[in-house]
């Protein structure tokens, strides 16, 4: 079920502050699990899971709804239309892209000159997102103008496919991983009861995760999301970060936070004791929502739960379907152990 | 006939030059309705001919190239990511997180390594061919059962309808050629022709026009089309460099074609209302057309090109109406008897 809930919600698209898809998908998927559902006024989807026992203290578990796209900001006479990035993306893996545009999944391409009229110096150079445009086959302004408007959103086209024995390679992994965890949670009985918050706009800055933060009012929140590593051939040592089936990912600290120590030791000693694997980040990069959260009202204890994720804000990220296992496996065990502390 | 599902597959199968089995087959069984005894030759070549009741009747080649460009397996590293060359002229700067298919004992998909901007900081470049990895998550030992040095690496882009009459694809360079040659079979397919006929769909053009040189030797035609892909007009492009979109082939005029033939491909454009626009060259063609020009004792040849934006990239642009228009033309221009 795990896998079925990443690879429907894989293929929505749902730029930040466009998740309706998956907020839809979400909320259709738990309806007969939650006890009480709420959206909030940004759009994230509040749930509420009553445990075999009251908590001691409140506990919520996050992830985010929305994925890194584009924005159309202008049309061009030409019919050619002009976007910006939503979210942190690097234009070499915008460019020369298929995409889906709107919400009537209108088919693009973000044109690239062809190589054959560069010179030797554009050949080494970048593109810059200003220099990108999309291209739709509109004729000239006035037809593209029929088909979108400006604010239009764009998306990397949807695919999802498993690549060797266990890895899943896709758009959008960051953070439907941490969605399809959550949906396979909350399905579950719980030792405790938890507060779900699937979460809007954290690659724009961590907004959903701020307002929810305050609403809901933890005191402990477990944030579950993928992140970034780098094993790839020629990478040694730190630079690596994490790596595929290597297990769950949990940092001491990255560009967002300092997380729990606590916490911190006992999703640690959790992994030993039910023999998963687990590692934490290797250089202090990335941020999640917990950058948000663990500073809400007067403070939050927070942890991360990633799984570590390859080519993350591109049409083609890659993960380990064990280290997902397994970042379930640790959460549930976390519900158990982590209001006890 | 069905344009549409013609192209959609012919850009679906892979055909990266020097092994284009795959798209040969393809394109061998969409001539053999027009002609029966096509084959395939040494050199990859598709081949098909439809003769003329009179045998001393002029001999027309028309040409479209099988192959196109992409990936070269090189070898397979220790954590098990394979590394590439390049097989045609490749754009660099867009490689990072493309899905690519290996075309191994079993197509298997991969994805090209990159590093995201979390971690890449300011060091960030543009990767030469030699530093591209494709990760496609199996180790080196499970890699090796399934590829071999030299297998071929194609973009995995999907065939895409657009606004306009406009489709996407990955290959369409030169594809779409091909569509319209089997296009104007289809149109002329009743009539007597004036002309002993033969369709080349070439090999390895990506690499240095290599099938057509071999087949134009064993062909020996008269006058010889190289139907082709060129640069159409898109956003900040020079117009002087390119044709535009939806508006009919671009009919080639260069030192190194022939003007005989230019003037009869547009005068039949004229002359039968179908849009047309012209390709000024100041030398060679970058095409099968050069070859032709300079076969055996000397061909009249000429390019007849499709417009297309993002040329050798993933996610190439062309217009249907334009390849139905370039098969007309050629039909209307075979149909009409030239002295030569």
């Amino acid at each position: 079920m795990l896998n079925k809930y990443l690879e429907e919600l894989c293929l929505l698209c749902a730029a930040s502050g466009n998740e309706k898809a998956v907020r839809e998908y979400i909320c259709e998927n738990i309806k007969h699990y939650a006890d009480s559902i709420k959206i909030d006024p940004l759009g994230s989807v509040i749930a509420e899971k009553k445990g075999r026992k009251q908590s001691p203290k409140k506990l919520m578990i996050s992830a985010h709804m929305d994925e890194v796209g584009l924005i159309i900001t202008y049309i061009n006479d030409d019919g050619t239309m002009q976007i910006a990035p939503v979210g942190g993306i690097d234009a070499s893996v915008v460019i020369g892209r298929p995409v889906v545009v709107g919400d009537n999944n209108i088919n693009g391409v973000i044109g690239a000159k062809p190589v054959h009229l560069l010179n030797s110096n554009q050949r080494k150079e970048l593109p810059k997102f200003s220099e990108l445009y999309l291209d739709i086959g509109a004729k000239n302004k006035k037809q593209a103008e029929e088909l979108i408007s400006l604010g239009t959103y764009v998306h990397f086209l949807p695919s999802f496919n498993i690549i060797g024995d266990i890895k899943v390679c896709s758009k959008a992994l960051d953070d439907r991983i941490g969605c399809a965890i959550m949906l396979e949670l909350i399905k579950e009985e719980i030792p405790y009861d938890v507060t779900f918050a699937f979460l809007v706009q954290e690659e724009v800055g961590l907004r959903g995760a701020k307002a929810a933060a305050f609403s809901v009012n933890p005191d402990i929140a477990i944030v579950l999301e993928a992140t970034t590593a780098a094993d790839i051939s020629g990478a040694n040592g730190d630079a690596k970060v994490c790596s595929l089936g290597n297990g769950p990912v949990v940092s001491f600290m990255d560009r967002s936070t300092i997380y729990d120590r606590e916490l911190y030791n006992l999703a640690f000693a959790e992994c030993k004791r039910m023999d998963i694997p687990c590692q934490t980040k290797t250089r202090i990069a990335g941020g999640n929502d917990s950058g948000a959260i663990h500073m809400s009202r007067g403070g939050v204890r927070t942890i991360a739960v990633s799984a570590p994720c390859r080519y993350l804000h591109s049409p083609s990220s890659v993960a380990d379907l064990n280290d997902i296992q397994n970042c379930l496996k640790l959460t549930k065990a976390m519900i158990e152990k982590a209001v006890e502390i | 006939m069905n344009l549409l599902e013609i192209l959609d597959n012919l850009s679906s199968v892979d055909g990266v030059s020097g092994n284009e089995n795959n798209a040969g087959m393809t394109a061998l069984s969409l001539l053999k309705k027009y002609c029966p005894d096509a084959y395939i030759d040494k050199m990859g070549n598709v081949i098909g001919n439809i003769y003329s009741n009179d045998k001393k009747a002029p001999h027309i080649l028309l040409d479209a190239h099988l192959d196109q460009v992409g990936f070269i397996v090189t070898s397979i590293t220790e954590e098990g990511f394979i590394k590439v060359g390049n097989v045609g002229g490749l754009d660099m700067r867009l490689m990072p997180a493309q899905n690519v298919i290996i075309h191994g004992k079993k197509a298997i998909n991969g994805v090209i390594a990159s590093i995201p901007p979390h971690l890449s900081g300011d060091e960030q470049k543009v990767l030469d061919i030699t530093d591209l990895l494709i990760d496609t998550g199996y180790s080196k030992s499970e890699l090796s059962e399934i590829i071999s040095l030299g297998n071929r690496v194609t973009f995995d882009t999907p065939f895409m309808k657009l606004a306009n009459e406009c489709i996407a694809a990955h290959s369409l360079d030169d594809r779409c050629g091909i569509a319209s040659i089997i296009y104007a079979l289809e149109l002329i397919s009743d009539n007597e022709i004036p002309y002993n006929l033969t369709v080349l769909f070439s090999s390895q053009e990506e690499v240095g026009e290599c099938g057509a040189e071999t087949a134009v030797y064993n062909i020996n035609p008269d006058i010889a089309i190289a139907v082709d892909v060129s640069f159409a007009l898109s956003h900040n492009d020079d117009p002087i460099k390119c044709g535009k979109i939806n508006a009919g082939p671009m009919i080639g005029i260069s030192p190194t074609l022939s003007k005989e033939i230019s003037d009869s491909l547009i005068d039949t454009a004229k002359s039968n209302n179908i849009p047309w626009q012209t390709e000024i060259m100041n030398g060679t063609t970058g095409t099968n057309a050069d070859r032709f020009s300079v076969s055996r004792g000397g061909v009249k040849s000429c390019t007849l090109s499709i417009p297309l934006r993002y040329m050798h990239t993933p996610s190439e642009i062309i217009s249907v109406t334009d390849v139905q228009n370039t098969g007309k033309l050629l039909a209307e221009w075979i149909r009409r008897s030239v002295s030569c």
